[in-house]
């Protein structure tokens, strides 16, 4: 019986070591614990370090490919977000930002792999090595704990765009009016991240309402059902210009932030190599040159 | 995007929607007798073991599920999950079809009347036989309706893929959507999964008038 019950109890410490990833720290505990039934705690022991061994070992096979050592590069990015990634005339995947990641690649020889992925999933996606990186008008500002970046590449700010029927001219008008973000966004950070400066004004909003992508929020805003969409001013602007009259962007912008490029957390490495490509690609041009391509030239932080 | 560019888009989509529902029915109709089999097994820890199974595949969204498949072998063994992602929809939602064809199966042959039984087995068949040649063509018939059912509404889940963002049709409709800002495409997506779903049920038609015997 006593047997039993120590091996249930490796089962489930083994379950959640492995669970949560921290194996060393976690071996230390489990021979505390069984430190009084001396005849079997040597059997736990090895059976813990045994399972902190496999778990090791498919680490490192995953590090492998973070390194991008098999040549593939693969940037997870949201088809659904022109112009820095969507679906061109053709049916292939572009984007200023998907284009620039080729550039890259082009000069390590690299193979790009284009990884749509959907937006409330990037991080399992990212952390599960799925993917290598995130590139796709990527925030950084507020996110530095959670990722490591490139140096930023791109001026971005947030705005407000709403119908121009709605007669909302500044900011102070949102007071009590329902307001659309992306969900995950940095837009959604903006106005509910304790420690922003817009913080005052998302609480004085009537709501924050979540959706998935920029269509269905867009007509939303059309139909009347949402006041108001905080959204990334490049996005706003190619929404603009596609959808022709019936939209107007406010002049206040929410925030000023930057575009970079997010890896793992810790992932040096490829920031390194990443930022050592812009700095050659905005030397010799290239960047700008998409830049004007997708009408951001404004926009590019890097010199 | 010209018309016939965004149809030939969502055709190569509509591929993936075909290959994703045409294994998975392949795969769980098998794998659904298995476990009915499971079900009324006389062990009672295995059947016990195959309701747990059932009762949780059926009452939870197939959307979670798909996210524990493909994210789970990362999150338990920290496994590298980068080419894992087809295997796990087609796992997952195999598994849950499974479950639900089980029950199909269940209510079929448990409608068949015990005299069957005892006749076939007076008769001198054994019970192999007695399911394969006198139970199994009268179940068929009876479970095919509900099983259309469920093969229409798989057509429908596998755009529930997207949760772990595989690209099928819906997936393609959505992003041709949010390029050229206009709904057009997702109607047209509709208008593809109701043409499929309209063969379907039409083969489904067939089949069932073909096993029309007896009467």
């Amino acid at each position: 019986m006593k047997k039993m019950l120590v091996f249930a109890l490796t089962a489930v410490m083994a379950f959640s070591m492995t669970a949560c990833g921290a194996k060393q720290e976690a071996a230390a505990p489990a021979e505390e614990a069984v430190a009084s039934e001396e005849e079997v705690a040597e059997e736990v022991e090895e059976e813990v370090e045994e399972v902190a061994e496999e778990a090791e070992e498919a680490e490192e096979a995953a590090e492998l490919k973070s390194a991008v050592e098999d040549g593939i590069f693969t940037v997870g990015f949201d088809a659904e977000y022109p112009p820095y990634g969507y679906m061109d005339d053709n049916g292939e995947y572009t984007g200023f930002d998907l284009e620039l990641a080729q550039a890259v690649c082009d000069l390590e020889g690299w193979e790009l792999e284009k990884k749509p992925i959907n937006w409330d999933a990037k991080d399992a996606e990212l952390n599960a090595y799925a993917i290598d990186c995130i590139w796709n008008g990527f925030t950084m500002n507020g996110r530095e704990d959670d990722y490591t970046f490139s140096v930023p590449y791109v001026n971005n700010s947030q705005v407000i765009v709403v119908s121009s029927e709605s007669g909302i001219k500044t900011l102070a008008d949102l007071e009590g009016k329902v307001v659309g973000v992306q969900q995950a966004s940095a837009a959604l950070d903006v106005l509910t991240d304790e420690e922003s400066d817009m913080k005052e004004l998302g609480d004085s909003l009537g709501e924050i309402k979540q959706f998935s992508d920029y269509n269905t929020a867009f007509t939303e805003l059309q139909a009347g059902a949402l006041d108001g969409l905080a959204i990334d001013i490049g996005v706003a602007k190619y929404q603009l210009n596609s959808r022709g009259e019936g939209f107007e962007m406010l002049e206040e912008a929410l925030n000023a932030e930057e575009y970079a490029v997010g890896f793992r957390l810790g992932d040096t490495e490829m920031a390194d190599i990443i930022n050592a490509d812009l700095a050659k690609l905005m030397e010799d041009g290239t960047i700008m040159k998409l830049a004007e391509k997708y009408e951001i030239a404004d926009m590019i932080s890097l010199e | 995007m010209s018309i016939q560019t965004m149809l030939m888009q969502l055709l190569g989509g509509f591929g993936q929607t075909v290959i994703i529902f045409l294994l998975t029915l392949v795969i769980s109709l098998p794998l659904g007798m298995l476990v009915y089999f499971g079900r009324a097994s006389r062990l009672k820890p295995v059947s016990a073991l195959v309701k747990v199974y059932i009762s949780i595949m059926r009452g939870t969204p197939l959307m979670l599920q798909l996210l524990l498949w493909y994210f789970g072998p990362f999150y338990l063994w920290g496994a590298n999950i980068g080419g894992y992602k087809f295997t796990a929809i087609i796992i997952g939602c195999s598994v849950n079809y499974a479950a639900y064809f089980a029950e199909i199966y269940r209510s079929g042959i448990e409608s068949i009347p015990k005299g069957q039984y005892e006749a076939a087995q007076l008769l001198g068949y054994s019970k192999a036989q007695t399911f394969i040649h006198i139970i199994l063509p009268q179940v068929i018939k009876i479970v095919m309706p509900s099983v259309t059912n469920e093969v229409i509404t798989l057509v429908k889940d596998t755009s529930l893929v997207y949760s772990v963002s595989y690209v099928e049709m819906l997936a393609v409709a959505k992003q041709i959507s949010a390029a050229q800002t206009t709904i057009f495409p997702l109607v047209a997506a509709g208008v593809f999964y109701y043409i499929f779903n309209v063969i379907v049920a039409f083969l489904m038609e067939r089949i069932e008038k073909r096993l029309n015997y007896y009467h």
